[in-house]
């Protein structure tokens, strides 16, 4: 299948960015995801569950990030098991841009899937992907909005993100390092894991 | 495991159950209910359609748990001792089943119709048989199986 | 005629348990200590395995064991055997690579078997799947026949270009002479599509091995336990017949794909033993989907040479048939001796010649589905028919009359092998045409053109060779197996009856037809007859239920059974009532002395025969149980005529069949209610392929249509009632005089189907179109008219 998609959000690149290093927002908001690891700078696993049509499946999928250009654009591939219900591979070029106070996330999807997925969800796919990379990015600005209410008193060092509706505030997490690639993973995650997961 | 407790064929019946248990293998599988079949995995094909509090209802897709309270009948529970159900017996009459895989779920099918709807044209038959499969018959004589059942269940 | 006999529309005496929730389906059945299994299937349409580990997976909860091909193969267990050898053009057997029940080296298509899991649960074997990691280096699959005769992606190393076979019949060079004769030469070439067969009831076994005796007991969903006996006994798993028995009591449909030998039965039989308790399979419908084995799939050219009066003088047909990824059981027969000969039709073509290119690809494997090759030459011919219609501008109805073998032309020689025995073509043609109203069609048409719709009628001829088959002919042609049916009549001491018949009942009503039979032959009421088939251990020998064999051959089997009962009986009766055997008649169940008012009943005899105190003992042993084997003298030849009228709005492409008649010559009716119930049913599934079903790969071999949401079943909105008649001709293979019924449908439906909107697009410029004729692909073809 190929899908393409853009996402506005309504934060500066840099704190999409910081809020992206906390796996522990990924991990919420990445619909069905039960871990996130970081194996080196350009990989990453992470294990998802995933419900597409009549297939339930658990996935472990393993991203690679190449094409490497900050902030501008990555392609990551990724490849995944899902055990029986089948398999799934693909890549996605992902690009940031900045809008303003916003940024805007666009990517291209190529995946393939096999077996019972490919039999069972291969009309479901791009609605699944769809939802799935949708409820992505409402979790993530929901989880990052919450956190910004939690710490409202605490300073942000990004006087920006105080302008805008669902502003992300993530510099009170304790910086990973994960690196530009974290965008991807919405992607990985969100679209290309969950679309090949369902 | 939960417990879940239920109606079926009249009898009051209570199990434990993993939470992901279907309805149509708790009938079959707890129950020994056998009459109520799985053709697919894709809640298509209507093989599985029981009767929960006096509506068809696929019982794929159905957890056991959700029918807690519910009464439920199946395709054991219609006849009368050795006297067929009326719609039984039209399907008998009209030679409406060949392989009979398909059968406990048209005729409870055709009943919850018949009971919506005491007099469907041929059309609404064929509409209302949307849910259901059947790889035999050609359908021809099931409809004409379940018009025939529809008058007898008014007379 | 009594209520019950020959002919008479009796009620199904199998009813009442299904209508009760009563059948005794392989899923329904439960063993003491039974474990549960579930089969873990390649993702990947081809690859080499190159580790499977399942050693996480073995100490998930409830899990007993997991196997794997290896595991079969250091036990030496055999290749699932075909049954049907064919030669190629250059007199070489077919390629038979090995087929293992689990893959050992390689995978070669999306479903094949890679390992089983057995676990105390359903639900905890399938849990263990998803922990099994297999290592697959996926390679490049061959899935189009096209791509695969090229041979870039080799399915099994050792067959050269995919091919199978590369089969010929017909006499080539009197072919090529009359096109070099031929006024027209009208040519068409089509695909016929793959279908999956989709019974309702989805594949199940339960095995069971007893570790005390050594005796292996396996339910399987089968239309012949004792082929499968045969097979996995004798080659798969080396189990000697006595120490395995095959039980298959109620199936929920067939349609062909239940005929063959599948993996599961022996990898369940052979684990069985493994963990010495029993174990249960049930295929969920999106297995079943990639692993029943489909149906159809050819790409045929074909060229019709006729003279300047419409006269049929050639046949030339070059097929391409799509085997799948393994010979399944009879998978070489169907796209050669059961297509290929029937090329003639009903037809005086006098000169034919067929090769067909037989294609390994890594599909799933394809073998028969209801019908198997005579829908394919009946779909190819009666579309190049109506083409050769239109091209030489004469009638179609005018162009078949010319053609058509006359009742006089019997027994009638085709050039590809058969002898047509009986039959009157024009006369279920004229019955077809009326029943049909073809003459008021023109005004219908106008009707429906009022409205802005397009209105078509097409019409099918179909022959079909059935009662499969003289065992002698069969071998000649490559089978492995006699093809004879066998019966036992066992009388009870009181009179009532059992009938063993080896032939397999899962739909078409046997054991009231069968009964009836007897009911007949004996005289004895159709409630004290009783038909038992589906069990190893109860009925001596059969090969079961499939090419519209049963009643056949079956049947007659049956007769010839009851025929030894009377003539032992008679001989009971005659030493009674002192009296010599030929002055004994035998009438409606009662014995008398021809002219005398002396009689006996039937019951009075079997008593005697069970009881033998009065009785000639130095003659006849006691008892009152016979058994037959029947073999038919030739095949059975149904044909007849199929007429369909459709409704096209061109504005959606959605076509409505509004009228479908058919009308059949299928020799003597047992039952005319059962016969509608199988002509319909095949009509149904023949419907089916013409408007809506179709099987589709990916270029990756991924099945695309392998859900209920995306292969689509005729559902009860999408069919007409159906006009259903016979116009008989009895019979002259057996004594019985039928013929055979079950495939009918599905042979004569397809090509009426699409005839019918090609002649309601003709106007529009619409010259062809595929199978199956959905409303896009139509609407797409009123559009590219234009
Ligand atoms: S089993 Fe098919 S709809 Fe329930
Ligand atoms: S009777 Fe066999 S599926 Fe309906």
């Amino acid at each position: 299948m190929e899908m393409s998609g853009e996402y506005r959000i309504e934060a500066s690149r840099q704190t999409v960015w910081d809020a992206l290093n906390d796996p522990e927002i990924l991990k919420q908001s990445i619909p069905g995801c039960e871990e996130i690891e970081r194996l080196s700078d350009t990989e990453l696993a992470a294990k998802v569950v995933a419900k597409v049509g009549p297939v339930k499946a658990k996935f472990a999928g393993q991203v690679t990030l190449s094409d490497l250009d900050p902030p501008n654009s990555y392609r990551i591939s990724g490849e995944g098991k899902g055990g029986a219900a089948g398999f799934a591979k693909g890549g996605a070029n992902v690009s940031l841009k900045s809008d303003g106070e916003a940024t805007i996330l666009s990517y291209e999807v190529d995946a393939t899937v096999g077996g019972k997925l490919a039999q069972l969800g291969a009309r479901l796919i791009d609605g699944t992907a769809k939802k799935m990379a949708g409820d992505f990015f409402k979790n993530f600005a929901e989880v990052v909005t919450e956190s910004k209410d939690l710490n409202s008193t605490e300073n942000l060092n990004d006087a920006d993100t105080n302008k805008v509706n669902h502003d992300i505030n993530a510099s009170k997490r304790p910086k990973i390092g994960v690196g530009s690639w974290i965008i991807g993973l919405i992607v990985a995650a969100a679209v290309i894991l969950a679309i090949i997961v369902y | 495991m939960p417990t879940v407790s239920m109606t079926v064929n009249g009898e009051s019946v209570s199990s434990e159950v993993e939470p992901r248990t279907l309805l149509v293998q708790y009938l079959r599988e707890n129950l020994g209910l056998t009459g109520t079949h799985v053709g697919c995995d894709t809640s298509q094909c209507g093989a599985c359609v029981v009767h929960v509090n006096g509506k068809s209802a696929k019982s794929c897709t159905m957890l056991a748990v959700q029918a807690e309270g519910s009464e439920v009948s199946t395709i054991e529970g219609l006849a009368d001792g050795d006297t067929l159900h009326p719609m039984q017996e039209a399907f008998r009459e009209n030679h409406g089943l060949q392989c009979g895989f398909c059968t406990p779920g048209m005729v409870m099918s055709a009943i919850d119709l018949v009971q919506t709807n005491s007099d469907p044209s041929e059309h609404d038959v064929r509409e209302w048989l949307e849910g259901n499969l059947c790889r035999c018959t050609g359908y021809h004589n099931i409809v004409k199986s379940i018009l025939a059942g529809a008058k007898a269940m008014q007379g | 005629m009594t209520e019950t006999n020959i002919g008479a529309p009796i009620k199904r005496v199998e009813d009442k348990r299904f209508l009760t929730g009563r059948g005794r389906y392989t899923d329904d059945l439960n063993q003491p200590n039974q474990l549960y299994a579930c089969i873990l299937r390649s993702p990947h349409a081809h690859a080499n395995l190159k580790k499977v580990d399942v050693s996480q997976a073995k100490a998930a909860p409830g899990v007993i064991d997991i196997f794997t091909g290896s595991d079969m193969a250091a036990d030496e267990v055999g290749s699932l055997p075909c049954g049907w050898q064919i030669h190629s053009k250059d007199g070489s057997p077919m390629h038979e690579p090995g087929h293992p029940p689990m893959a050992v080296t390689k995978v070669r298509h999306v479903g094949d078997q890679v390992a089983i899991v057995i676990a105390e649960t359903k639900s905890q074997a399938r849990d263990a799947l998803d922990i099994i990691e297999v290592d697959y280096e996926v390679l490049p699959a061959a899935i189009n026949m096209d791509e695969a005769l090229s041979g870039k992606a080799l399915v099994h190393d050792d067959v050269p270009n995919n091919m199978c076979f590369d089969w010929e019949i017909g006499d080539k060079e009197a072919t090529e002479n009359s096109f070099s004769d031929a006024h027209k030469v009208v040519s068409i070439e089509l695909v016929n599509n793959r279908l999956i067969p989709n019974a309702m009831e989805p594949r199940a076994a339960v095995a069971q091995y007893d570790p005390s005796n050594g005796n292996y007991t396996l339910h399987t969903t089968t239309q012949n336990p004792h082929v499968i006996r045969l097979l996995m006994g004798a080659f798969v798993l080396q189990i000697p017949e006595h120490k395995l028995r095959i039980i298959s009591h109620d199936v929920g449909g067939g349609f062909g794909s239940k005929i063959f030998h599948y993996a599961e039965e022996a990898i369940l039989t052979w684990a069985s033993a493994k963990v010495s308790q029993p174990i249960k399979w049930t295929a969920e419908r999106s297995e079943s989907f990639v692993t029943d084995a489909h149906g159809r799939d050819h790409e045929t050219k074909a060229e019709l040479a006729l003279d300047k009066d419409g006269k049929f003088l050639g046949l030339r047909v070059s097929t391409k048939a799509n085997i799948g990824a393994y010979l399944s059981t009879f998978g070489s027969s169907v796209p050669t001796y059961l297509y290929g000969t029937l090329l003639a039709g009903v037809y005086k073509t006098p000169a034919i010649y067929c090769e067909v290119k037989t294609v390994f690809t890594n599909t799933v494997p394809v073998d028969a589905y209801r019908g198997a090759g005579r829908p394919e030459c009946t779909y190819l011919l009666e579309r190049l028919v109506n083409k050769a219609a239109k091209e030489t501008g004469i009638d179609p109805v005018e162009i078949r009359r010319i053609n058509m073998i006359q009742p006089d032309q019997f027994p009638y020689q085709t050039p590809v092998a058969l002898q047509y025995d009986v039959g009157d073509y024009p006369r279920a043609f004229e019955t077809a045409l009326k029943a049909s109203d073809y003459e008021g069609f023109s005004s219908r048409r106008k009707s429906s053109e009022d409205n802005g719709k397009k209105r078509g009628i097409g019409i099918s001829t179909y022959i079909e060779a059935c009662g499969i088959a003289p065992s002698a002919v069969a071998g000649a042609l490559g089978a492995r197996a006699g093809l004879y049916e066998s019966a036992q009549v066992r009388v009870h001491p009181t009179g009532s009856v059992t009938l063993y018949t080896g032939t397999h009942n899962h739909g078409q009503g046997h054991e009231t037809t069968f009964a009836q039979i007897v009911s007949d032959t004996l005289g004895v009421s159709i409630d004290q007859v009783e038909v038992s088939h589906g069990d190893t251990g109860e009925v001596q020998f059969g090969m079961g239920t499939y090419g519209s064999r049963s009643l056949a051959v079956g049947g007659p089997a049956v007769l010839k059974a009851c025929n030894k009962i009377i003539e032992k009986s008679k001989k009971i009766a005659a030493h009674i009532l002192e009296a010599s055997v030929d002055d004994i008649d035998f009438k409606d169940g009662v014995y008398s002395i021809s002219g005398t008012d002396r009689e006996l009943a039937f019951g009075e005899v079997s008593l005697a025969a069970y009881v033998p105190h009065n009785y000639p003992i130095e003659e006849l042993e006691p008892g009152l149980d016979e058994n037959a084997f029947y073999d038919p003298l030739n095949f059975s030849f149904p044909a007849g005529c199929h007429i369909c009228e459709v409704e096209i709005d061109p504005e959606t492409g959605e076509v409505e069949i509004t009228d479908f008649t058919a009308v059949d010559d299928i020799g003597r009716v047992i039952n005319p209610m059962i016969v509608e119930g199988q002509v319909q049913g095949g009509l149904a599934q023949g419907i089916g392929q013409a408007l809506m079903e179709g099987c589709v790969y990916d270029n990756e071999g991924q099945l695309l249509t392998g859900s209920y949401m995306d292969y689509t079943m005729p559902r009860a909105d999408n069919l007409p009632n159906l006009n259903v008649s016979t116009e008989s001709v009895l019979g002259a293979s057996n004594p019985l005089e039928v013929k055979g019924v079950g495939e009918v449908g599905s042979i004569g439906a397809p090509p009426a189907v699409i005839n019918a909107i090609l002649d309601a697009l003709s106007s529009l410029g619409v010259e062809d179109i595929s199978m199956p004729a959905s409303p896009s692909k139509v609407w797409q073809a009123i559009h590219n008219a234009q």
